[in-house]
């Protein structure tokens, strides 16, 4: 058996590892959802996993090698399967309009400021989840509760 | 010899008519101050809605790059699980690969420290494997 070293940016041969994951590893289901969906559901996955993600990212902080933080990773994603389940069981209809607005709109958010009404006001009744930007300007609405916005 | 009474040379009684000197040109549009003063108006209206604009766009930059931020742990709790697995893959076929060689060490670092590094090259098995 020959192998030659090979740098992976410029190996012009297609190589997927089948190798399966350690069984020493707990296993966990990955989150599956395409970008629309994961950036409909980004505000609420960071209001709702906050804690499971900032303890992953410090865990990131204090050593880059990925076999550190596997537990955490694993948390972090079954928090986002969690909410995406609960989403969907919840809000399915809003979530979907709002997600599929994103898809056909260049994932712009403030092309699909309807449907996020919606999904915001459902995801609030339902799961008491809000949309928060840290950092705006304090003494102005959040921009996507703004009245009447220049680009919508 | 008969002497000529001396007259001085005065204007014809009434005066001369005034001179028409200016042209006799109709009024057009209003004058310079005003058009000065109105598209300064507007220049200053179009810029304080640049400005607004302006406002609204850092707004919603600082929106999307939220959104991505909040997906970052999840992204790279995936990514880190392929990279381990591959990882580890790659360590065993270094050691098949490397059971004849005498005190070879599987996955040493070619640094002096024990600090994570992502490897720069794989080892990638022939095609047929």
């Amino acid at each position: 058996m020959s192998a030659a070293p090979r740098n992976p940016s410029l190996s012009d041969v297609e190589f997927i590892d089948p190798t399966p994951m350690p069984d020493s590893i707990p296993k966990v289901d990955e989150i599956g959802a395409t970008s629309a969906p994961l950036q409909s559901a980004a505000f609420f996955i960071g209001a709702y996993c906050k804690e499971y993600n900032e303890d992953f990212m410090l865990c990131k902080n204090e050593n880059n090698d990925p076999a550190h933080c596997l537990k955490e990773g694993r948390k972090v994603t079954r928090c986002a399967i969690d909410l995406l389940r609960k989403l969907r069981e919840h809000c399915d209809k809003e979530f979907e309009a709002h997600w599929t607005c994103l898809d056909l709109n260049n994932q712009e958010y403030h092309r699909c400021r309807a449907p996020e009404r919606k999904f915001n006001a459902c995801v609030m009744s339902a799961l008491k989840l809000e949309k928060y930007i840290p950092d705006s300007p304090a003494n102005k609405p959040q921009i996507h509760l703004k009245e009447k916005p220049l680009y919508y | 010899m008969t002497t000529i009474p001396q007259t001085q040379d005065l204007p014809r009684p009434g005066g001369f008519p005034s001179i028409r000197y200016k042209r006799n040109l109709p009024k057009r549009g209003p004058s310079g101050v005003v058009l000065l003063t109105a598209v300064a108006a507007i220049s200053a209206y179009g810029f304080y809605r640049v400005g607004l604009a302006n406002e609204e766009r850092r707004e919603l930059k600082r929106e999307k790059s939220w959104g991505r931020i909040h997906l970052v742990p999840l992204l790279q709790a995936e990514l880190d699980r392929d990279t381990y697995r591959r990882t580890v893959a790659a360590l065993k076929r270094e050691a098949e690969i490397m059971k004849d060689v005498p005190g070879w060490k599987v996955g040493e670092s070619v640094y002096h420290n024990t600090r994570y590094r992502m490897p720069t090259h794989i080892v990638v098995p022939e095609k047929d494997v």
